[in-house]
């Protein structure tokens, strides 16, 4: 009877791994002979897909060898949420907070993608690194309930939001501090299925480990966030939310490398350039 | 021939080369699906796309009046600009807004048209007018010269960038104070061929005159905002930027009115209503 509850339990378990396995699934975007695509990566293997995962995207029968290609940012949203202040370790003193998320937005041409390069402008002498947790957006929301709100979030990757520390005091508002060409990485996969809620986060500077962190620890959790934002805003499919970052933001310099690791996403590696 | 005949000649000559250059263009809804149109007499010659994307007339015609004229901007990115007119100032305030355009950015999502209401949130209180011009973008800019800019405006419209003025000082960023849905009133028509650099502008709060300048008081002008904002982020063909406003502004109640006239551009004029 032991022995017949043990294979049972297995068999449970079993069933169980491979039902959460067939709901994760991994996504990327990339480029091959100047034609961007979505596609659904298998091993080493894209399988290209028709439209955005969350647009419905079909498999069209095409395959390539992810190293064969350029991958791009794993995201194609119209809007940018951001959110400032949103772990407790990461507010300075004195610093002014609101009981609701501190929201501003970037410009989707501010990101980049894993195999590109952050760019440190000329006419700044301070950027940061910022590492963070972000959602994307499965279907459009406008007045989400908090209790709903899972459902709009289709899945999960990792972005580095590089900030000017410079620029954002001397200028009124935080968006080219924060929203400038070549300042936020996002990578290396949009992995559904992961519990956004517990997902550690490790970022290293040049293999050196300094910021670390786990999204419990968020003051506004996604659906939160999803809820708040959609009370003012209209999300829709493809848009994304940024968790905010953790801890201390250091300063990056031409050269420098910068990881991004979230369990189940992967690695976002990026090298820090000059830019004109 | 006598020298009148050639003065009218020349005369008519020059007026029918400016008309054929002063384009106005509109997006509008009919049968539920929304279209851009090229307006002449009256008459809306239906585009097969938006003008700045290349839109030839398809053959389809509709009056005026039977046309729900939607926002006659169909952008990605929605660029703003505070503290543009050196007499426009907010309390807390206080940087020298002459060194840089202080730019921001709200989502495209709280873009309404000229027969759209405003709508004032159930716990909104103070939300005031904002009478300003939007240009939009012609081509793909980056880093493009002031010498220049002037190639990448396709033309210009009006636009009333509704703030909540306590959102405005409570909040982190200006985000949901300036870029909550339906706050942003934009139309009737989109322009080509206008001197957006000395243009009147007026608002009128319930049929009273609270606004008015001239678009050469502008601290930066178009120009230079497109030159200033393709350094550090790539405008799009569509994208908006927007004047910034002057003077005072003030509050609204339910049932408001503003309307904004912009020389050779026409009136927008939009009512506040309640959030429900």
């Amino acid at each position: 009877m032991k022995l017949y509850f043990k294979r049972f339990s297995a068999l449970m378990l079993m069933t169980y791994v491979i039902s959460a396995v067939s709901f994760a699934e991994t996504y990327v975007r990339y480029e091959q002979n100047g034609k961007t695509s979505w596609g659904e990566l298998k091993g080493e293997t894209i399988h290209q897909l028709s439209n955005a995962p969350y647009l419905e995207g079909m498999a069209t029968g095409l395959k390539v060898n992810q190293a064969d290609v350029k991958m791009m940012a794993p995201v194609d949203p119209r809007d940018v949420y951001m959110t400032g202040f949103n772990y407790e370790d990461h507010i300075p003193e004195g610093q002014k907070t609101t009981p609701y998320p501190g929201l501003f937005m970037v410009p989707a041409g501010t990101l980049i993608g894993p195999d590109a390069e952050i760019i440190h402008p000329a006419d700044s002498d301070f950027i940061g690194y910022e590492a963070e947790t972000v959602i994307v957006i499965g279907k459009r929301a406008d007045n989400v309930s908090v209790e709903d709100a899972a459902d709009y979030i289709f899945g999960v990757t990792a972005g580095n939001d590089v900030s000017a520390r410079d620029w954002i005091p001397a200028d009124i508002q935080w968006f080219r501090g924060k929203g400038a060409k070549g300042f936020n990485s996002v990578g290396p996969v949009l992995q559904t299925g992961l519990d956004y809620k517990n997902l550690t986060l490790t970022a290293r500077l040049n293999g050196e480990v300094r910021q670390n962190g786990n999204t419990s620890k968020m003051i506004h959790d996604f659906e939160k966030m999803v809820s708040y934002i959609s009370k003012y805003f209209v999300l829709n499919p493809g848009d994304l939310i940024w968790s905010g970052t953790i801890g201390t933001s250091e300063q990056l310099k031409v050269g420098d490398v910068y990881e991004v690791e979230i369990d189940g996403v992967g690695v976002l590696r990026n090298t820090i350039i000059q830019g004109k | 021939m006598n020298i009148k005949t050639t003065v009218a000649g020349v005369i008519a000559a020059l007026l029918i080369n400016n008309a054929a250059f002063a384009e106005r263009y509109v997006r509008y809804e009919e049968h539920g699906t929304v279209s851009w149109g090229e307006l002449v007499d009256g008459v809306v010659y239906q585009l097969s796309s938006a003008p700045y994307h290349g839109g030839k007339r398809t053959g389809h015609t509709l009056n005026e009046t039977d046309a729900k004229l939607k926002a006659p901007v169909d952008p990605n990115q929605s660029f703003m600009t505070a503290f543009n007119y050196r007499d426009h100032k907010l309390p807390g305030y206080e940087q020298d807004p002459t060194k840089r355009p202080g730019l921001f950015t709200v989502p495209v999502s709280s873009i309404v048209g000229p027969e759209d209401d405003l709508v004032r949130p159930a716990e909104a209180k103070n939300f005031h007018y904002e009478a300003e011009m939007v240009i939009v973008v012609g081509k793909r800019a980056e880093n493009v010269s002031l010498e220049d800019s002037s190639d990448y405006i396709f033309g210009i419209t009006i636009g009333n960038d509704g703030s909540e003025r306590d959102w405005q000082a409570s909040d982190i960023q200006w985000l949901r104070a300036k870029g909550s849905k339906n706050f942003n009133a934009v139309g009737p028509h989109l322009v080509t061929g206008l001197d957006y650099t000395d243009l009147d502008i007026e608002g009128r709060h319930n049929g009273v005159k609270s606004q008015g300048a001239n678009s050469s008081g502008m601290i930066f002008d178009f120009n230079y905002m497109v030159h200033y904002i393709s350094k550090y982020f790539v405008l799009e063909p569509g994208d908006v930027i927007w004047s910034g406003t002057m003077g005072d502004t003030g509050s609204m109640k339910p049932g408001d009115t503003y309307a904004i006239t912009v020389e050779g551009v026409g009136t927008l004029e939009n009512k506040l209503v309640q959030e429900k």
